[in-house]
């Protein structure tokens, strides 16, 4: 116990190193290109190679081709929440201002990427299975964990004091992240429809090869387009909020009046 | 290709989901950066742009 | 401990709470959770009749029959999960990726003369190959799809379409690796 206020301490000084919104400001300039430009080239590169050049499932045929999207958004989805609640967390210990900002902005993104997940997963599900949906426990669990992003979503929101709609959305994202291992596990706890993850940090991955560079392509790609998205979406949310505080600030307000 | 219209259809809404997304975020990050730029021209040292100590 | 680790302390304390009631509830509510019983635990203890069951488990070899009732297709096939089997009747079509050794959920009721479906699911596995690469582990006798699960990961998922290929035009190759059944292939039981 004695070494946690200097871990805490240290931890905090780190994330505040980038607390600070102008350097933030500064940084998200200076990576944006970057992550925007790798992300298309990977995503493009990973979905081409997905839909055109790698071979058909010897018993899916062609709607194997679906994974490439559905495994990254699926992964995705998870990542995201985990994302929400290291921010949760950066917010209720620390008083991490850019989390708040990054909360706001990485729901409604991982929200899309859930329901995209969900989809996909649909329509692979139809011609595979012979069913749109079911209710077993993988399916059940993400369903849950799109209401979750909405709920999220909906409550950092909703208070007129948006300190108070904070800290109620930092305790339901660090709460809800309860759903992400019983995502991860329920295919290993119950009996689904769903089938057992193929690649595990174990085992051999149970895909060819041929199949799993274009899905790594997609999924690095893919990764880095959400956090493009995420970076420039803060960008703009922190420009707002100075733009907000420029308006209202009392010396501004005289030199106007 | 079997099963075509399913896997045009998740690619479709993997397109479109992107684009909304990304679009969106691109618009608004101008839209901010011209506004804040504007703002900057007209009170030159706003009290937001200096660091905290 | 400042007022920083307190509040950081309290969270993981709260999480860990939380958790370990998400882990107690999910426990007591296991056997709702599961979406399919396996054909041993209805054997063991047969659901009443009116009960509608989703049974899982993997279609036996040989056991497909599929017969024509007017214009409606029958098909009866044994469902087993290596210890005990049980026969289903469904009528109507049967999903594309139904085949002997897939495994099934089959939705329905436990009858007197066996399992009556009124829906059948296919369940496919987590094992992603080309045709050509599960066509060449048929041939040199490592993989037969109708008895299980294919071989061990390593042994196949770097083969390549070329690779495949190569095997399937030299077959003379493969009859030097005797033809055997794989390890995994479980006895159908009789009922």
């Amino acid at each position: 116990m004695s070494a946690s206020p200097t871990l805490v301490a240290r931890t905090g000084s780190f994330f505040h190193r980038y607390a600070n919104p102008g350097r933030f400001l500064k940084l998200g300039a200076r990576i944006q290109p970057w992550l925007t430009w790798t992300a298309l080239l990977f995503t493009l590169a990973g979905l081409g190679w997905g839909l055109f050049y790698s071979p058909a499932d010897w018993q899916q045929g062609d709607s194997v081709r679906i994974m490439y999207v559905h495994v990254p958004a699926a992964i995705l989805a998870s990542g995201g929440y985990a994302a929400l609640a290291v921010c949760g967390l950066l917010s209720l210990v620390w008083r991490h201002p850019l989390a708040d900002l990054a909360a706001v902005e990485i729901g409604p993104v991982g929200a899309c990427i859930t329901a995209l997940c969900l989809a996909t997963g649909s329509l692979w599900g139809k011609p595979m299975w012979g069913t749109w949906w079911v209710w077993d426990a993988r399916l059940t669990s993400v369903l849950v964990l799109f209401f979750l992003y909405l709920g999220h979503i909906a409550l950092i929101r909703a208070f007129d004091d948006p300190q108070r709609g904070y800290r109620a959305a930092a305790i339901l994202a660090l709460a809800g992240a309860v759903d992400l291992p019983i995502i991860k596990f329920s295919v290993q706890w119950w009996n689904t429809l769903h089938q057992p993850d193929s690649i595990t940090l174990t085992g051999a991955p149970t895909m060819s090869s041929s199949m799993l560079w274009p899905l790594a392509l997609s999924m690095v790609g893919i990764s880095l387009g959400f956090a493009a998205i995420v970076v420039a979406r803060l960008r703009a949310a922190v420009m707002e909020s100075r733009i907000r505080s420029i308006l209202s600030s009392p010396r501004r307000r005289g030199g106007s009046a | 290709m079997t099963h075509l219209p399913y896997i045009l259809a998740s690619y479709g809404l993997f397109t479109g989901i992107a684009l909304v997304l990304g679009c969106g975020a691109a618009f608004r990050l101008k839209k901010a950066r011209t506004r804040l730029a504007a703002l900057d021209r007209t009170s030159p040292r706003p009290s937001g742009a200096a660091p905290s100590p | 401990m400042t007022r920083k680790s307190r509040r950081l302390w309290l969270i993981i304390a709260c999480i860990a709470c939380l958790g370990a009631a998400a882990a107690l509830m999910l426990r007591a509510f296991s056997s709702d959770i599961v979406f399919f019983v396996t054909p041993s635990q209805v054997e063991t203890k047969p659901p009443p009749a009116d009960r509608t069951v989703r049974l899982g488990g993997m279609v036996v070899a040989g056991s497909v029959k599929r017969e024509k009732h007017g214009e409606t297709p029958v098909a009866r096939f044994d469902v087993t999960d290596g210890q005990a089997a049980v026969t289903v009747r469904y009528e109507g079509i049967l999903p594309d990726l139904f085949r002997e050794g897939q495994s099934v959920v089959a939705v329905g009721s436990m009858q007197k003369d066996g399992f009556v479906a009124s829906e059948v699911l296919a369940k496919h596995d987590e094992t992603y190959m080309p045709k050509e690469v599960a066509e060449a582990l048929k041939k040199s006798g490592k993989w037969d799809p109708r008895f299980g699960p294919p071989p061990s990961a390593a042994s196949w998922n770097s083969m390549t379409v070329q690779d495949a290929k190569k095997d399937l035009s030299g077959k003379n190759s493969a009859a030097s690796n005797p033809a055997q059944t794989p390890a995994s292939a479980p006895a159908p039981a009789a009922n």
